[in-house]
């Protein structure tokens, strides 16, 4: 067996252990986040050095190492990374425990890790597990605040019920097929005319990983454990925590289920549907920052998913590219919420008045992280999406592209309602200039090159993609 | 490479602007102007080298984009395109003269003008629909930003209802690329490379034809998607409604000559009826809105609602006459009928360029040098300017001959030229469209009376028209006039391109 495949994984649960040594004995706690970006930094040389391996599967069939895994690795580490750069501040300021914060934000991305690199339902239960209960526990770590604890306990109720449905669904595509392989269950499903229990299999399963990625009608518990979360780790759930549940729910749709899939097509396209226009029509009318971004969260993860209604190896690497677009964009964008809330701690929109004035480079790279969340060009968010109208035009699912579209336009509003504040609203007599440290200022930056290179030079990207299969 | 250079070096110029000094504001207006000019400058460049009598596209400069998916940077100009970057560089730079004195936040402002500029160079020379949209969609960023920062009392909502409705229409006309370009299967989003090889049938020509109709007309604007126009319109700075008026208007009805026609002919001749009847709905629905306001600057904006419908009236007649030469036998008569389709479009254009020239000088009278003195735009509490401001009266009065279509002016040529040649093809519509005429030249006159005659104010005395007003007003009143006596100046370059166009609209 080869040591070299699972080094990502290695070096990632070191650092989760280095930095729980590091916490008990480092007097400053900078030097955790530190540690933090080189541990992450080691991570993305080992996933990237194993890009273009031959799939393998390591472990009795548990681990799966392909370019589909790899892929999502990258973003579950770059989302690691930037969250280490922007946290410092923000948890010093809230009193939060800084090292247990690290510690469980390097566990969850393993979760994640173990999540994307398997085609074995136990072992995609054991990440997803890893992944939720740090994630409950993150979600509560602003003690002194209520609203953390609310989210923290809805964010448990509603995950250890999900993870029950999940677990259900599971079963009952083991107890069809007798194996645990998702490629053994495919073999067992195409013949097998058991359709009523396949069918049953498969609600539980959408409904389970419905619940993890936040579609509507399973998205209940997001806005409220979106909004409680320290803002560190409601950026991490809506990036990391949904690309992960979007990586296992293509591998159990496309490949376990795929004899299946085409029954599916029609409920996952109004899924996405209902998804999109629910989280944009209801981020309209929200005047708080975060709540505002958990129903665009919503309302993106309704786009993502167009990419699993068409499933076309088309419509899964536009959906992989709109994954690490949206993973950058929404990174930078509370990147600059966390330099605001630093410095005013409501979280409202309005604390965005004047900030083209107070913070112009903050303002700008604002500006166009939030273009490229409502599609508009030369950003990535742009291409992402076209590449899934893309998709879902050449699948026959024109309607799904028109509503997609009409989407963006009903988005226009909210997300302009921060343009606004920021540009049109003059600044109020406060109006000191905002600072920000270092490796805040280093993830925006980074966010936003990253964000605007992927719109004007998606090639490398895309060709790159066009080789990833979902199974090999 | 000229044309690169034109569309990029206005944005080039807004990023090196956010580098000068804030406090500095002297330094940005003529960093602005300058930038402006060596872009104007460039387009007029190209004027020897550039040869009217070839129709196909020259300048012509592409480059691999995104391969795997068939963009390309694709760039050129033709008949069509090249008088609408003359008028982009020309106007361009008299709105930023125009916008001299502009109240606060100069730097943001000018470097959003730059922004614009390069925005509006790309609509008219890209020949890639993903470039294509690009800029289109670029366009309504810096004018977001235009007319909400800087724009009247209700800036804010006049601001987002721009954006939103065109985004609605851009984003409509984006599933339409994406369906030709998949339908044509070429592999490719080249306009030209579309238009000239895919075969379509009519079936999808009418649901890719509708899509595009939609985006462009939201720009146009057709009624009934005009109403967009007047908020944007009345709260803009000066600048922005000169710049909105003048250029970004005209590309939606430049979008149907270098797209919707030529690569939907049956598409276009599906709609014909309906674009037509939407167009003298335009005209006239424009004309007696414009008669119904208080308000110069929304009168000016109602008129542009009304002027464009005599562009789109000819593109439609141009479908119209294709469609009677397909029925018509003998080559006399269809050659007569294909003129006739020539001359529609040839008038459209022209009334295109002719509006890009009046509607700025009318919307920089109303917005700035009128109310910069009177410090009202309302009809009624004006008056007697003739005698109190006689040059900018005068200038005025000459805008609004022009605008009313009075002969010896741009003006008139083109409205001439779409009459004569639609009237073929949709005699009473055009004849109703006539109508409109007639109320344009009402409300134009009632308003010279009500403004420039009588008596007044008491005691009002104002300073008459500065240098800076003059160097903005007469390079506009000067082409105004040129077109209006020798039309051969534009049509020179229009026609090769338009004949062009009829020919593959006839698929001949």
């Amino acid at each position: 067996m080869q040591y070299s495949l699972l080094l990502p994984e290695i070096i990632l649960a070191g650092l989760g252990l280095l930095l729980l040594a590091l916490d008990l004995t480092a007097s400053s706690k900078r030097s955790l986040a530190v540690a933090g970006v080189i541990g992450t930094l080691a991570t993305l040389v080992a996933v990237v050095s194993n890009f273009g391996v031959t799939a393998t599967d390591i472990w009795s069939g548990t681990i799966r190492v392909d370019d589909f895994a790899q892929y999502f690795k990258l973003i579950f580490t770059l989302i690691l990374g930037l969250v280490f750069l922007f946290s410092g501040e923000y948890l010093e300021k809230r009193d939060v425990k800084v090292g247990e914060f690290y510690i469980l934000v390097t566990f969850a991305t393993l979760g994640a890790f173990l999540m994307a690199s398997s085609l074995e339902l136990i072992t995609i239960y054991i990440g997803l597990e890893l992944l939720t209960i740090s994630s409950y526990v993150l979600a509560g770590m602003l003690r002194q605040d209520p609203r953390s604890s609310e989210a923290s306990i809805k964010f448990f109720l509603m995950g250890a019920l999900t993870s029950g449905v999940i677990l259900y669904g599971l079963s009952l595509l083991y107890g069809l097929t007798g194996s645990t392989h998702l490629v053994e269950i495919a073999r067992g499903l195409a013949g097998s005319t058991n359709t009523g229990l396949i069918m049953a299999a498969g609600v539980f399963v959408i409904a389970g990983f419905g619940f993890k990625i936040a579609a509507v009608p399973f998205h209940m518990w997001a806005p409220d454990t979106y909004e409680g979360a320290p803002t560190p780790v409601s950026a991490f759930l809506i990036t990391a925590s949904e690309a992960a549940g979007f990586a296992a729910l293509l591998r159990i749709l496309l490949v376990g289920m795929a004899p299946a899939l085409p029954q599916w097509q029609t409920i996952l396209a109004v899924i996405a549907f209902v998804t999109m226009t629910f989280g944009n029509v209801t981020a309209i009318v929200q005047t708080r920052t975060k709540r505002m971004l958990a129903y665009s969260a919503i309302a993106q993860a309704g786009y993502v998913l167009v990419g699993i209604a068409v499933a076309t190896p088309e419509s899964v690497s536009a959906m992989l590219f709109y994954l690490l677009v949206y993973a950058f964009t929404t990174i930078g964008a509370f990147a600059v919420v966390i330099m605001l809330s630093n410095h005013i701690p409501n979280e409202e929109i309005e604390d965005f008045k004047g900030l083209g004035q107070r913070a112009p480079a903050f303002a700008l790279a604002m500006t166009f992280l939030l273009l490229s969340l409502i599609g508009i060009p030369p950003t990535g968010g742009f291409f992402g999406k076209l590449s899934l109208y893309r998709s879902a035009v050449d699948g026959g699912l024109v309607w799904l592209a028109l509503a997609m579209v009409l989407n963006s336009a009903i988005s226009v509003p909210y997300y302009f309602g921060i343009i606004r504040n920021m540009y049109l609203a003059e600044a109020g007599a406060t109006s000191t200039a905002l600072a920000a440290r270092t490796g805040l200022k280093l993830a925006l930056g980074i966010a936003v090159a990253a964000t605007l290179l992927l719109g004007v030079f998606p090639e490398p990207l895309v060709g790159f993609l066009r080789s990833i299969q979902v199974m090999p | 490479m000229t044309l690169t250079l034109i569309v990029f070096l206005p944005l080039l110029g807004a990023i090196v602007s956010l580098f000068l000094p804030k406090e500095n504001h002297d330094i940005h207006r003529k960093w602005a102007l300058i930038v402006s000019l060596v872009t104007f400058a460039l387009v007029l460049g190209m004027w020897g080298p550039f040869d009217a009598s070839n129709p196909g596209i020259q300048f012509e400069q592409r480059a691999n984009w995104i391969p795997s998916i068939g963009v390309s940077y694709h760039v050129g100009v033709d008949g069509i395109s090249y008088p609408m970057l003359i008028i982009t560089g020309l106007v361009s730079v008299l709105a930023i003269l125009a916008s001299w004195n502009i109240g606060h936040r100069q730097k943001e402002f000018f470097a959003w003008m730059l922004a614009l500029q390069t925005a509006m160079y790309g609509v008219f020379v890209a020949l890639d629909y993903i470039l294509f949209f690009l800029f289109w969609e670029l366009l309504l960023v810096p004018m977001y930003f235009l007319i909400g920062i800087w724009g009247g009392p209700r800036r804010e909502y006049a601001a987002i209802k721009f954006f939103i409705y065109t985004l609605v229409g851009s984003a409509i006309m984006l599933v339409g690329i994406l369906a030709t370009y998949l339908k044509a299967g070429l592999g490719t989003f080249d306009i030209l490379a579309i238009a000239e090889q895919a075969s379509f049938d009519p079936r999808f020509q009418f649901w890719a034809f509708l899509a595009f109709f939609i985006g462009f007309a939201v720009k146009v604007p057709i009624w009934p998607f005009h109403t967009w126009l007047p908020d944007a319109h009345v709260e803009a700075p000066t600048g922005g409604s000169m710049l909105l008026a003048g250029i970004l208007l005209k590309t939606g009805t430049y979008g149907f000559f270098r797209i919707a026609f030529p690569t939907f002919p049956e598409g276009a001749d599906a709609f014909k009826w309906l674009m037509a009847l939407l167009s003298v709905i335009s005209i006239i629905y424009g004309a007696l809105a414009a008669m119904a306001q208080k308000d110069l600057k929304k009168m000016v904006a109602y008129s542009s609602v009304s002027h464009m419908g005599f562009v789109t009236l000819g593109l439609a007649a141009a479908a119209g006459a294709v469609a009677q030469a397909h029925a018509a036998g003998d080559a006399n008569v269809v050659s007569q009928l294909l003129s006739n389709g020539s001359m529609a479009l040839n008038g459209a254009m022209y009334v295109m360029i002719s509006h890009g020239l009046i509607s700025p000088l009318l919307f920089f009278l109303v917005g700035s040098v009128f109310y910069d003195r009177a410090h009202t735009r309302m009809m009624d509490e004006m008056g007697g300017y003739f005698t109190k401001v006689p040059v900018a009266a005068t200038i005025l009065a000459f805008a609004a001959f022009a605008n009313l279509g009075l002969p010896g002016l741009s003006g008139f040529v083109g409205e001439f030229f779409t009459f004569v040649g639609s009237f073929p093809a949709f005699r009473t519509l055009v004849i109703i469209a006539a109508l409109g005429l007639a109320i344009t030249a009402g409300y134009h006159l009632w308003m010279m009376q009500r403004v420039l005659m009588g008596e007044g104010k008491k005691g009002e005395s104002f300073p008459d028209i500065n240098g800076r007003e003059l160097a903005v007003s007469v390079p506009l009143m000067v082409l105004i006039v040129l077109l209006g006596v020798y039309p051969a100046l534009a049509l020179g370059i229009l026609d090769p391109a338009v004949s062009q166009l009829v020919l593959k609209l006839g698929g001949m």
